[in-house]
């Protein structure tokens, strides 16, 4: 080493070391602080890729930080397999809303994922056109009548169909076999995330272009474009469950969303535990904080804002 | 008969497209995205197996976990140190002031004070930036990769220095690694060592060993040969020669490695968020999903800072050149009692921070983080207001004078028709071995059963290195024959080398919408600035005599550039063709998240859906297999026609 780097890198690394010994040996905040934590251990919560997650999330470890003094780490993390690994690796306990209809099957059968019970919002996802469309062609929301507008969606992407967009990409996407089936002149292109599809709404209610994409609810886009219910293209009613099952002909079916903690804090049973399990909230709810954390809010000051409002709901979780 | 090659190339161009249109739409492999091929269905089966085995099987129980918890203790111990508390603490171990002045002292004893300045502002302004602790947990984060890096990359790169077999052995793998794309092996690594920090730690090792191994390699294998012999005569024994005389003398070479190392490592901060590691990233993936350009942007600023402070720290110490002239004693002394000062001034605010709470947790108020958010929010949205019709018009221009045909030209062309041209343009560029490995490849390709994907991915990748090297010869003409243009462009070519290419993944998505554009616009942005530093060396290389004699003969400047300097660049402008290409395809593929399908998004879906996880992980796998085929043919190229 000293070859390599000699002498003043000696006289670096003495000083630091010192440096390290001398803060090894003295006193520091740390002593006259005390723990801070009480009776509440320290656990990860999975940070989903979408705005609703972000406002559920944040409201249970802002409850669990304040009022139960809990440590929280939020991990930032893509939803489905990679979660439920690390929660049976340890280094995630909750996931507050899950939309992926039993595929975390392998790990609660192992018993290294336990649910936890609906959280109160529902899922509703559609295919919608921009509402400025649906004022002007009031037939296009009947799926039969997709084709006939067809030439309208074209872009340079599409390929001289109509351009699809597709949902996220850990979303429950039958898109592919909608067209097929319903024999829909259009192409499917895979937005890949909810960004690109915020953008592609929002450009095209503002430009009065043609547009037609997945949308979900709860989700914040509702309310920043609030007619966009009424461009909800309708399908058939909904005939399938499992999407590897699905025809394509019908609608996505509404589902319940599910909350998601490890075995560790499932076995904890402390106060995060029944926290956690407790935690039911509304569609408009979760909106709202989304809607304030997209307004400019941080995720902390938004969902402090909904806490202090609605200090009963908070106490009924906590079990007071 | 002899036929040139330029004609041959065209001509089997124009077969392959011949035979395009005749047997448009036959054979095109295209499989539904939900759908898996019995190879891809096999490796999902396979993978969700590890899962299951990862508490119980023996490879995971003695192999790979005591790994993960190894790796994961060694970077919690260092961010224990400057970044987290660790538990039932408060603060870490080190606050604020202590890590600015001892990283201060460091820099300014290795290299000096304006340097030691330098690093402290820009620690400060990460700190400003209302970063600090996503810094510090970069700093730890890097810090461990980089000593872990290091302590395998310099014993094999001085053994592959010394011996020409283990040299021969490392260098495909060393080639691989260059070419392959970080999106591609975050989920294999993930799949084994789970996701955290000990997984990043990894995935920044297997991208920084290869740089490091190089150099290393190279410094000791390109040493003046005299001095060596010299010690061999004398009758050193090899350990001698080794230390005494082949690592002295190497030494400012491998200092370089491990500045090389470090950036590596720098560059890996964003990317390494995606399988939970602590830092920079997070903030920086965080604003993506919530579509906040300016935070993404503060953070993105960060860093960059963190690259610009790791890269002059280490490189200084490179550069410290010793004077030939013999410090006096004053001097000796002088620099003595500063170091001293400088020693004692370090510890007491390492003390300070430790024991005042100013000093050990950054504090809050001081922060520019919202006006620069709001500063960038408002330039971004104004940009999109203003330009959008430009760039859509632009996007639209392209897409349908050169991606719709070379797309149909690629996809809906028989799969036999295109694995044929490309043999074809291997065999005429590269030669008969290169031809016979793109055949290999490009079957391995066609049998994943993804083959029309990566058409898809391959049409983007082309585009954007078309694009990319019209932009960047240009610049890189303009810098390589004017030093002020160079020293203009600079800053922006470095910072654009660092800036995370997420940072601008949002605004290209707002300029070009969920299109396979917009991922070809960010390949180009990040591809552009080390395109125009190799074309900018190549021009600077060629020599004066040929450009005075043109000059001299009375050519104008646009002759002296086509006619003397580009074709005397030759060599280096495939090359530099070739790292576009490279960058362009890694990019290219996280195009995925913004609507540019391909192989891409499989991996992407894949990380997310069970039921296609086979379908990612091979999805991967073609994407470095593309990468390869084309190096292989750019680099055989290259070769051939220097």
């Amino acid at each position: 080493m000293k070859s390599l780097f000699g002498r003043r890198s000696a006289v670096v690394t003495v000083v630091i070391a010192a440096a390290l010994i001398l803060s090894g040996c003295s006193k520091s905040v740390n002593d006259s602080a005390g723990g801070a934590s009480g009776d509440c251990g320290s656990y990860a919560i999975a940070m989903h890729a979408w705005g609703g997650y972000t406002a559920s999330a944040t409201v249970v470890a802002e409850i669990a930080k304040k009022e139960l003094g809990c440590t929280i780490t939020q991990t930032t993390l893509d939803e489905g397999p990679t979660t439920y690994d690390a929660m049976e690796a340890g280094t995630i306990d909750v996931v507050i809303e899950d939309w992926g209809g039993g595929r975390w099957k392998e790990w609660v059968d192992r018993g290294a994922v336990v649910e936890a019970g609906e959280n109160g919002n529902v899922g509703l996802i559609g295919m919608y056109v921009a509402p400025w469309m649906a004022a002007k062609y009031p037939d296009i929301t009947d799926s039969k009548n997709l084709n006939k507008y067809a030439d309208l969606f074209k872009t340079a992407d599409s390929g001289g169909k109509g351009a699809w967009f597709e949902g996220p990409a850990g979303y429950t996407t039958i898109g592919e076999k909608m067209v097929s089936a319903n024999k829909l002149n259009f192409k499917v292109i895979f937005s890949g995330s909810e960004a690109a599809l915020v953008d592609g709404f929002t450009k095209a209610e503002a430009n009065k272009t043609a547009f037609i994409g997945y949308a979900w609810q709860p989700w914040t886009l509702f309310a920043k474009i609030p007619n966009l219910e009424s461009g909800h293209v309708h399908f058939p009613a909904n005939d399938w469950t499992d999407p590897a099952k699905a025809s394509g002909l019908t609608d996505y079916p509404s589902s319940p969303l599910i909350k998601l903690i490890s075995k560790k804090l499932n076995d904890a049973n402390d106060p995060f535990t029944s926290l956690v399990k407790n935690f039911k909230w509304t569609n408009d709810d979760q909106n709202g904080v989304a809607a304030d954390l997209e307004g400019g809010m941080t995720a902390a000051e938004a969902a402090q804002k909904w806490i202090d409002a609605h200090a009963d709901i908070v106490k009924s979780w906590l079990g007071k | 008969m002899h036929i040139k090659k330029p004609y041959l190339l065209l001509g089997s161009v124009a077969i392959w497209i011949l035979l395009g249109r005749l047997l448009h739409g036959k054979n095109t492999l295209q499989i539904d995205t939900y759908e898996n091929t019995s190879f891809t269905r096999f490796i999902g089966e396979k993978a969700l197996e590890l899962r299951g085995n990862r508490t119980e099987s023996p490879a995971f129980i003695y192999f790979f976990n005591p790994i993960r918890a190894v790796i994961d203790g060694f970077v919690q111990f260092i961010r224990n140190l400057i970044a987290v508390p660790a538990p039932n603490s408060v603060i870490p171990v080190i606050g604020w002031l202590g890590v600015v002045a001892l990283i201060a002292f460091a820099v300014f004893a290795t290299s000096a004070l304006r340097t030691a300045l330098l690093s402290v502002s820009l620690l400060l302004g990460c700190g400003v930036l209302g970063m600090w602790q996503f810094t510090m947990d970069s700093i730890a984060m890097t810090l461990a990769a980089v000593l872990l890096s290091l302590s395998i990359g310099i014993p094999l790169g001085i053994w592959a220095g010394l011996s020409d077999r283990v040299l021969k052995i490392l260098t495909p793998f060393l080639d691989l690694a260059q070419i392959l794309p970080t999106l591609v092996y975050m989920a294999p690594i993930a799949l084994v060592f789970m996701i955290g920090a000990a997984s990043a730690t990894i995935a920044t090792m297997i991208y920084a060993i290869p740089i490091c191994i190089r150099i290393t390699s190279h410094a000791i294998r390109n040493l003046n040969q005299s001095p060596v012999e010299a010690s061999e005569s004398m009758g050193s024994t090899r350990k001698q020669t080794l230390t005494k005389v082949q690592i002295p003398m190497a030494k400012q070479m491998i200092v370089l490695g491990i500045n090389q190392t470090v950036m590596a490592a720098v560059s890996f901060v964003v990317v390494a968020a995606l399988i939970g590691a602590p830092g920079l990233g997070k903030p920086v993936i965080e604003a993506l999903i919530i579509r906040n350009v300016g935070q993404g942007f503060v953070a993105g600023f960060a860093v960059v800072f963190l690259a610009i402070l790791m890269d002059r720290s280490t490189s200084a110490a490179a550069k410290r050149q010793e004077s030939f002239i013999p410090p006096t004693q004053a001097q000796v002394k002088r620099k003595r009692i500063t170091l001293i000062v400088s020693a004692v001034a370090a510890v007491t605010s390492v003390f300070l921070s430790r024991t005042m709470l100013w000093a050990a947790v950054w504090p809050k108020e001081i922060t520019i983080a919202p006006q620069v958010e709001k500063v960038t929010n408002n330039a971004t949205a104004w940009v999109l207001d203003n330009l959008y019709i430009f760039t859509v018009g632009f996007k639209d221009l392209i897409s349908y004078s050169i991606l719709n045909p070379l797309e149909t030209q690629l996809s809906a062309s028989p799969w036999y028709v295109t694995v044929a041209m490309i043999v074809a343009l291997a065999l005429i560029i590269a030669g008969l071995r290169t031809a016979i490995l793109a055949f290999c490849l490009a079957m391995a390709i066609v049998l994943s059963g993804l083959w029309y994907e990566a058409m898809l991915t391959l049409t983007q990748t082309i585009v954007g290195c078309l694009l990319t090297m019209v932009i960047g010869i240009a610049l890189g003409i303009w810098t390589g024959r004017s030093d002020r243009a160079e020293k203009t462009l600079r800053p922006f070519l470095d910072a654009g080398q660092t800036l995370p290419a997420f940072v601008y993944l949002v605004p290209m998505l707002g300029l070009f919408g969920p299109t396979r554009f917009t991922a070809i616009a960010t390949g180009i942005v990040y591809a552009i600035p080390v395109v125009v530093k190799i074309v900018c060396e190549g021009i600077r290389a060629v020599p004066h005599s040929l450009v005075e004699a043109a000059t001299a003969a009375g050519s104008t400047t646009r002759q002296i550039i086509t006619k003397v300097q580009l074709p005397a660049a030759k060599k280096t402008i495939l090359l530099a063709t070739n790292q576009g290409l490279i960058y362009v395809l890694a990019v290219v593929v996280i195009g995925g998240f913004v609507g540019a399908g391909g192989l891409g998004y499989l991996v992407i879906v894949g990380n997310s859906k069970p039921e296609l996880q086979g379908k990612g992980l091979i999805a991967g796998a073609a994407i470095l297999l593309l990468g390869v085929i084309f190096d292989r043919i750019m680099q055989a190229g290259a070769k051939r026609s220097g």
